[in-house]
């Protein structure tokens, strides 16, 4: 199966082992991955808040990029993936809007005709999942995961129609890769990280929230499946421990990291340097 | 009137459907009334108290229910279902399957002794899964007709072709586990349909973690822990650990006013059942803390607003203008962390509560689909039975001759004296078509 | 621009604006407004409230149901939001406040109230394409990586695609 693969500019940015370790597990997977070139910004929700046509027309061009390539556009990032899925839903449904966003692309020569569907990793896991448990080498026996989904996963109005990305599709991920996943209260709550740089306070506050459950949960590790979490979760600890004195000391890994090991792929130092909370106890 | 005419068929035994029964029996009709369960009763059998008088529910509900087992017109099918209809008014012709009891009615005196004997424990369904039966049960004390029933899923003779402990200990010798089931053709002029509710399956909704927390429950299971014949014995004990709750915090319009469920009403009672239990707690224990938490408290109707008023003055229960957005649950303790925000302070926070009652929306029963079908009536977007006329023929499904009254054609201001009015009219209406073929 | 005003220091009250609610009713996204019977419930799982209880959503959707316009467009109150949806999962009625932020947002940014942080990420938006720009690190460390070169859209394509919405003329 083919995905204009959609990669955003947070993970080349700032979590290149994320982007190397994605793109080894998912073709070891038969996932093929084509680059969308030329991609601009997804239009995440701070830059939703700014103006809604400035949204729909960005998110737009990365969308008509992937149809002239001809497969449906895959993001490993939760912020991506609702930008794009919320986008394509209702530019697929509503004329009036997708009038004045052709009128807007015609300007750079292109067009949106609502010809593919957008997907997160996820759920493309999830629907051959069959997969992963023909590829399990390395079960990971006893290992206590906490799902983190991520908010922009699970909750866009755009994706209750077509399919309700649940908690559950997480933790029959974990657990297809042998893996015991752990269920807590505040399973559905953000991790905070829209904040940043608008309300920092407000932001660590959530996080050391998310954090204090996690780790009362008594997990080995949390999983994540978007950057923005992760890094929120995983340098978050850092902040969290400067501002509140607390040390959580939990490792906070990518779903994907999980997944190649399970499949009995190693990685690399550098590959794993994006982490500051150690994880060698977990992907060594 | 040809015989057919002079009979009619009521589906649903409870007190919407014993009423209607009554009324035309009274008036010189045969009624026969098909219950699919082993005894007729109904909801109203499953409840404490009735408001806002607080008369307990099965000694009012009781006397009539007898009444319709002696009266010499109304012939009563239990544990019997209607499995096909033929016909038109004033001659249809219904085929009525009646399940095999294993009890030879004749000869049962519900003496219990077998119900004593039997080894095995099944979840009752009257106590809504919070106390137990047996294999061989009678739904509770006062069912009619009294006598027993033998659960075949669950009996170990029928599953694993042992035991047979009951029928060692008949008295009677009431015991047929041969018994087939019977169909029978019955000619009736008029079908009236009562089939009554069912509660919306709260656990559907992961927030508020009914079905994952034990100490979250819903109004009936709270009218089975309230009421002296439930599985406690009256004592108001919780769930988790049978101690008595000091806390209790009451969630209004669960699932009702909510676009999402498919229960974008009001389900109409559920204000005044929760003012009515929240009453009853607090005369069990004065001391517990008892919170509504609602967001337009709808008691109307006469009586209504002041029990509700007494209730804060007299009683100290706390009214919060608020519904809640979370419940989470401390494990250690099994209390429920209530968060919502006091919308009266604008502050957001959350209290603990040693049980959480959940006012859940009114449902459809599920039999009324199955039901639909065979009679060849409408039902309306939610399952209830749709009326002919929302105005003026309320009571009038979309087949001439069949009529549905009481909660099974929806929930309305709600409470028992409402189901009985609209039965007697009912009754009254198919008196007045049966009477106009003559 | 100006700089948006702590909701909390404000000293005076906000007049009424009639139709100010019609007016969100009416934006993209803001449509749930109709519908808000203000039950609370997006406030009692909203994670931002739970830390500053006066925050919290249902108030918000109060001041614009009785038209506080300006306290609504010209204070943080709406930028504090974390558009997480938890609002939009609990509300019964279809108000949505997680969608009618973004509104409340759209219209902010449209009479000038943008916080600094955001104004930064518009910038960088259209200046680079890109909300994180790539730096010469990032670039070594990917090269070290053995990671494809990345290929963004050229600025003047973003620049060309925005400059006719109010995105565009932002910065």
């Amino acid at each position: 199966m083919k995905y204009s693969f959609y990669i955003g500019c947070l993970i080349p940015a700032m979590e290149p082992g994320y982007e190397s370790i994605t793109r080894k597990v998912l073709p070891s997977l038969g996932l093929e991955l084509e680059d969308i070139k030329g991609a601009n910004c997804c239009a995440p929700f701070s830059i939703q808040s700014l103006d809604y046509y400035g949204w729909l027309v960005l998110a737009a061009r990365n969308i008509c990029l992937a149809e002239k390539m001809g497969h449906d556009m895959l993001a490993i990032c939760d912020d991506c993936f609702e930008s794009f899925t919320a986008a394509n839903e209702l530019l697929k449904k509503d004329k009036e809007a997708r009038d004045k966003v052709n009128a807007l692309l015609s300007d750079i020569g292109e067009e949106f005709k609502g010809l593919i569907e957008v997907k997160h990793v996820l759920e493309v896991l999830h629907e051959d999942i069959d997969l992963i448990k023909m590829n399990l080498r390395n079960p990971l026996d006893k290992l206590r995961v906490a799902a983190h989904p991520g908010c922009h996963l699970v909750r866009p109005k755009a994706i209750h129609q077509r399919i309700r990305l649940g908690f559950d599709v997480m933790d029959d991920l974990v657990t297809a890769i042998g893996a015991k996943a752990i269920d807590y209260p505040q399973k559905d709550m953000c991790c905070g990280g829209p904040l940043r740089g608008v309300n920092d306070e407000i932001s660590r506050r959530i996080s050391r929230e998310k954090l204090k459950a996690l780790k009362a949960a008594g997990v080995d590790c949390v999983a994540t499946v978007c950057p923005f979490c992760f890094r929120q979760l995983d340098l978050g600890q850092v902040e969290v421990k400067r501002y509140f004195k607390e040390d959580y000391s939990l490792p906070v890994t990518h779903y994907m990291e999980l997944l190649g090991k399970a499949i009995g792929l190693k990685f690399t130092e550098s590959e794993l340097a994006d982490h500051k909370v150690p994880v060698e106890r977990i992907l060594g | 009137m040809a015989i057919g005419e002079k009979n009619v068929m009521v589906i649903g035994g409870g007190i919407a459907g014993i009423q209607a029964s009554l009324d035309l029996a009274n008036r010189g009709f045969t009624v026969h009334l098909v219950e699919k369960s082993p005894t007729i009763g109904g909801r109203m059998a499953q409840l404490d108290k009735t408001f806002p008088t607080m008369d307990c529910s099965i000694c009012i509900l009781s006397p009539k229910m007898i009444e319709c087992a002696r009266h010499t017109r109304i012939k009563l099918y239990t544990y019997s279902e209607v499995v096909g209809l033929k016909g038109s008014v004033g001659n249809f012709h219904v085929k009525v399957l009646k399940k095999p009891r294993y009890i030879d009615e004749a000869k049962c005196v519900g003496c219990g002794t077998c119900t004593e004997k039997c080894p095995v424990k099944v979840p009752s369904e009257f106590d809504m899964g919070l106390g137990m039966r047996k294999a061989i049960y009678m739904p509770f004390l006062q069912s009619v007709p009294r006598m027993v029933t033998i659960d075949p899923e669950r009996c170990l003779y029928f599953t694993k072709n042992v035991c047979k402990v009951c029928e060692k200990f008949c008295t009677s010798k009431a015991i047929d586990f041969k018994q087939k089931p019977a169909e029978m053709d019955l000619s009736v002029g008029a079908i009236i349909i009562a089939t009554g509710f069912d509660l919306f399956d709260a656990s559907i909704i992961p927030s508020l973690g009914y079905g994952k927390y034990k100490n979250v429950l819903n109004g009936l299971e709270l009218e089975r822990l309230l009421c002296a014949s439930g599985p406690t014995r009256g004592e108001l004990v919780r769930p988790s650990d049978q101690r008595e709750p000091k806390s209790v915090a009451f969630i209004q319009c669960v699932g009702s006013r909510d676009k999402r469920f498919g229960y974008p009403f009001c389900s109409s009672i559920c204000c005044k059942y929760a003012v009515k239990n929240a009453v009853l707690i607090k005369q069990h224990k004065p001391d517990t803390e008892v919170c509504i938490f609602y967001q337009d408290l709808r008691v109307f109707g006469k009586g209504f607003q002041e029990f509700a008023n007494r209730s804060k003055s007299e009683y100290g229960v706390k009214y919060i203008q608020s519904s809640p957005g979370e419940i989470r649950e401390r494990s250690e303790t099994g209390n429920l962390e209530v968060w919502f925000e006091d919308t009266v302070a604008s502050e957001v926070r959350s209290h603990e509560f040693e049980l959480v009652v959940l006012s859940t929306a009114i449902a459809a029963p599920k039999e009324n689909q199955g039901l639909a079908k065979i009679l060849g009536i409408e039902l309306d977007p939610y399952g209830f039975i749709l009326a002919k006329n929302a105005v003026t023929g309320i009571f009038d499904t979309t087949v001439e001759g069949i009529y549905g009254c009481g909660y099974c054609i929806g929930p309305r201001s709600g409470d028992v004296p409402d189901s009985v009015m609209q039965a007697s009219a009912t009754a009254t209406r198919v008196a007045e078509v049966l009477t106009s073929l003559e | 621009m100006s700089e948006v005003q702590s909701q909390e220091k404000r000293d005076k009250v906000s007049p009424v604006v009639q139709g100010f609610m019609n007016e969100v009713a009416s934006s993209p996204r803001g449509e749930g407004i109709l519908y808000c019977y203000q039950c609370g419930r997006c406030s009692g799982g909203c994670p931002v409230s739970r830390i500053v209880s006066k925050h919290n959503p249902r108030r918000l959707m109060e001041k614009i149901i009785l038209g506080f316009k300006d306290e609504v467009l010209s204070t943080d109150l709406p930028w504090y939001c974390l558009s997480c949806f938890t609002c939009v999962d609990r509300c019964p009625q279809g108000a949505d406040v997680g969608e009618v932020m973004f509104a409340i947002r759209n219209i902010a940014v449209s009479q000038g109230n943008v916080p600094k942080g955001l104004v930064e990420q518009a910038r960088n938006l259209l200046s680079s394409g890109q909300v994180v720009p790539l730096t010469h690190l990032a670039i070594e460390k990917r090269r070290k990586l053995g990671l494809p070169k990345i290929e963004f859209a050229p600025p003047e394509v973003v620049q060309n695609l925005l400059k006719k919405t109010r995105l565009g003329k932002l910065a």
